[in-house]
């Protein structure tokens, strides 16, 4: 492989390992564009995501494969799952806490984010489950870089995914609410619009979109384990950071970001793989040194 | 003055009497060991409680079949032998309570050792009073240190596993490998050993690397390692990160050797990996599942216990008939002789395979395994 190659490859994989870090981050950055909550349990709600794929998948498999029909289908049962259960985290955890010291909440967060991990592990034993499905190998090859069949439609649907949040966030009316929320909560009560309805519809679409990096990771590695989502979260949480917390558009550009930055961080000469994490989190220094906000994040005028 | 002589005579008479008994009662037990002399005591050293219960019990089986079955054929030097077990609990503690007990208990050998961590303080009480003591399971290289010289180690150390992988890849041809591992103590020791072995040789690592714990990605790693295009990918780690790396290998076009540790050697590893695992090799140390030689001690296993036996059993068994060989060549129960036969075996075979030592007590060649996976299972690699 020319070092071209190499570069061209680690561009297509920094690509896809940034679009499941984006998928998650929107989550991060849409919670707390509208409450100021950095959800800590958004990690384990794209863990709870894959299992939940899972079991719908084994479910429906014998009815309709495990192909590409039996993944999707089993996708958007897990996004209405997980979709609902983030709500009614949030109606039972964070509500209640919404006016208390902003410390209160987040600890809320964590302890919703252990009770999670640990009531999978508790399921399933601290097992690995292998997520077996008729996913192929086949791929395209230019040249010396190899993209498979599987790698391209996950892209496609984060970026589909991606695209269509964006403009529910900025071409309809309950878009247009959560921007307004995201900007004045009382202002917002005050013009009638139902604040907790939309903060429930925000926390939806959040969670379901982190349930749906959770069943495409599920089927694109091939295991799922109670703790798959703590690393991811730290990861995604970065990302948001860095494209600026509360900017969805930041937030996918993070994600794309920190994945490409993994990527290239690997191939610095005379700094192995074991230096990814120091390199990609170095980086998140030195930007928040120099850019406090994020790249995309503006000083409190508006969030979403 | 004459009370007081009174009572020193009495003390002596006293003391004379209680001389005479005693010596009566060694000349009795001399002559009772003259006259029941058909028992060879042997001790067995394992966990029968606590957390690795499981496993010391299935190696104590093991050991009492194969004394069970030395009886039946006539005994150890014209004497029947007869077992005496010591609790260890995989507790240092409580080894060396259970060894204090064997040794006081006059066995004339031990076999057993199950946890590398219990076993370890127990070589000084064994060492001290010269017992000799067959190593059946506990393999840290700290037990080759402590060992006074009445020890001997059946079971293969990581030195061994590293001979065996080095061996595999120099019979498929490989000239360039990679080794990758997690940066715990295991996996990196594992690495370690063969990067420095495989330059040794003069021959090139081209990829040395870590892996995070709990990364799922590994395609930026899998990028890296395709462009310096090893003959052979060394995964020295745990199964579950092993089988995703294995996946991204294949899935990246990596069509070369591929081979695993023993900390990989598990079912899931096939299972998560799917079809890409097909042909990876793992190495293992000899469990009863992959022992051509141990049909028939699996069935009488089974017959004898109403159970599996389990990954220790069959080095355990070995560990019993391999003392009971070395008995019989000392010709006496003399610990010493004993010691020194142990030491001077080359024609003993067990179902484990041909025992022979190093000088320092360890085995001199590797028993460790070559699995395959093939349809889904790990096979024994011919």
């Amino acid at each position: 492989m020319s070092i071209q190659d190499i570069l061209l490859q680690q561009l297509a994989n920094g690509l896809i390992l940034g679009s499941f870090y984006a998928l998650v981050a929107l989550g991060y950055t849409m919670v707390y564009g509208i409450i100021k909550l950095l959800n800590f349990a958004h990690g384990d709600l794209y863990m709870i995501g894959a299992f939940i794929g899972f079991l719908a998948l084994s479910v429906l498999s014998p009815l309709i494969g495990d192909s590409w029909v039996g993944i999707l289908c089993s996708m958007v049962l897990s996004m209405i799952a997980v979709g609902l259960l983030g709500v009614l985290i949030q109606r039972i955890a964070y509500q209640p806490m919404l006016t208390a010291p902003r410390l209160s909440i987040l600890i809320t967060a964590l302890a919703v984010s252990m009770i999670l991990s640990n009531g999978v592990m508790a399921f399933t034993d601290g097992e690995y489950l292998a997520f077996s499905t008729d996913l192929g190998y086949e791929g395209l090859e230019l040249g010396n870089v190899f993209i498979t069949y599987t790698q391209m439609v996950l892209v496609g649907a984060a970026a589909l995914l991606m695209t269509g949040l964006y403009l529910f966030v900025h071409r309809t009316m309950y878009g247009k609410a959560m921007r307004a929320i995201a900007i004045d909560q009382d202002a917002c009560r005050l013009m009638g619009i139902h604040v907790n309805r939309i903060i429930a519809l925000t926390f939806f679409i959040g969670t379901s979109l982190a349930a749906s990096a959770g069943i495409m990771a599920g089927t694109y590695y091939g295991s799922i384990h109670f703790f798959m989502g703590f690393v991811i979260g730290l990861k995604a949480f970065t990302a948001a950071v860095i494209g600026g917390i509360g900017s969805i558009p930041g937030a996918m550009l993070g994600g794309l970001l920190l994945g490409l930055l993994e990527s290239f961080g690997t191939q610095i000469p005379f700094i192995g793989t074991e230096w990814k994490d120091v390199f990609s989190f170095g980086i998140l220094i030195l930007l928040l040194v120099f850019k406090p906000t994020g790249i995309l994040g503006r000083t409190e005028i508006e969030r979403m | 003055m004459i009370e007081n002589h009174l009572i020193k005579k009495e003390n002596q008479m006293r003391k004379t009497l209680m001389l005479s008994a005693i010596g009566g009662a060694v000349a009795g037990l001399f002559l009772c060991g003259q006259v029941m002399a058909a028992d060879l005591k042997i001790g067995i050293m394992v966990p029968t409680t606590g957390s690795e219960a499981t496993s010391g019990k299935d190696m104590e089986n093991a050991i009492k079949l194969a004394a069970m079955e030395i009886n039946d054929g006539g005994g150890v030097l014209g004497m029947q032998i007869e077992t005496m077990t010591g609790d260890d609990a995989c507790d240092p503690q409580q080894g060396t309570a259970a060894a204090s007990k064997l040794v006081s208990a006059d066995v004339a050998a031990v076999v057993g050792g199950y946890c590398s961590g219990a076993t370890l303080p127990t070589l000084k009480i064994y060492g001290d009073a010269n017992v000799p003591f067959v190593i059946a399971a506990a393999n840290s290289t700290k037990l080759i240190d402590a060992n006074m010289g009445n020890a001997y180690q059946i079971n293969s150390t990581g030195f061994d596993q590293v001979a065996t992988a080095v061996e595999l890849f120099e019979k498929q041809g490989a000239q360039k490998i990679a080794v990758i591992h997690q940066g715990d103590g295991y996996s990196e020791d594992l690495a370690k050993l063969t990067r420095d072995k495989w330059t040794e040789m003069g021959k090139e690592v081209v990829a040395y690397e870590v892996v995070n714990k709990g990364e799922q990605d590994h395609s930026a790693l899998v990028t890296r390692i395709k462009s310096k295009a090893p003959d052979a990918v060394f995964w020295t780690a745990y199964y579950a990160d092993g089988a995703l790396l294995i996946k991204q290998l294949r899935q990246a076009g990596y069509r070369n050797l591929i081979a695993v540790g023993d900390g990989s050697n598990s079912p899931k590893l096939l299972e998560i990996a799917g079809k890409a695992a097909e042909g990876v090799y793992c190495f293992s140390n000899p469990t009863v599942d992959y022992l051509p030689a141990a049909k028939d001690f699996h069935a009488n296993y089974k017959k004898t216990f109403n159970q599996e036996p389990d990954a220790y059993a069959a080095l355990a068994y070995d560990g019993m008939k391999l003392m009971a060989d070395a008995i019989n060549r000392a010709g006496s129960t003399d610990k010493d002789a004993i010691i020194k036969a142990l030491g001077e075996t080359t024609s003993f075979t067990g179902i484990a395979g041909p025992v022979s030592f190093t000088d320092k007590n360890t085995l001199a060649r590797s028993n460790f395994v070559t699995l395959i996976a093939k349809d889904g299972k790990w096979m024994l690699n011919e």
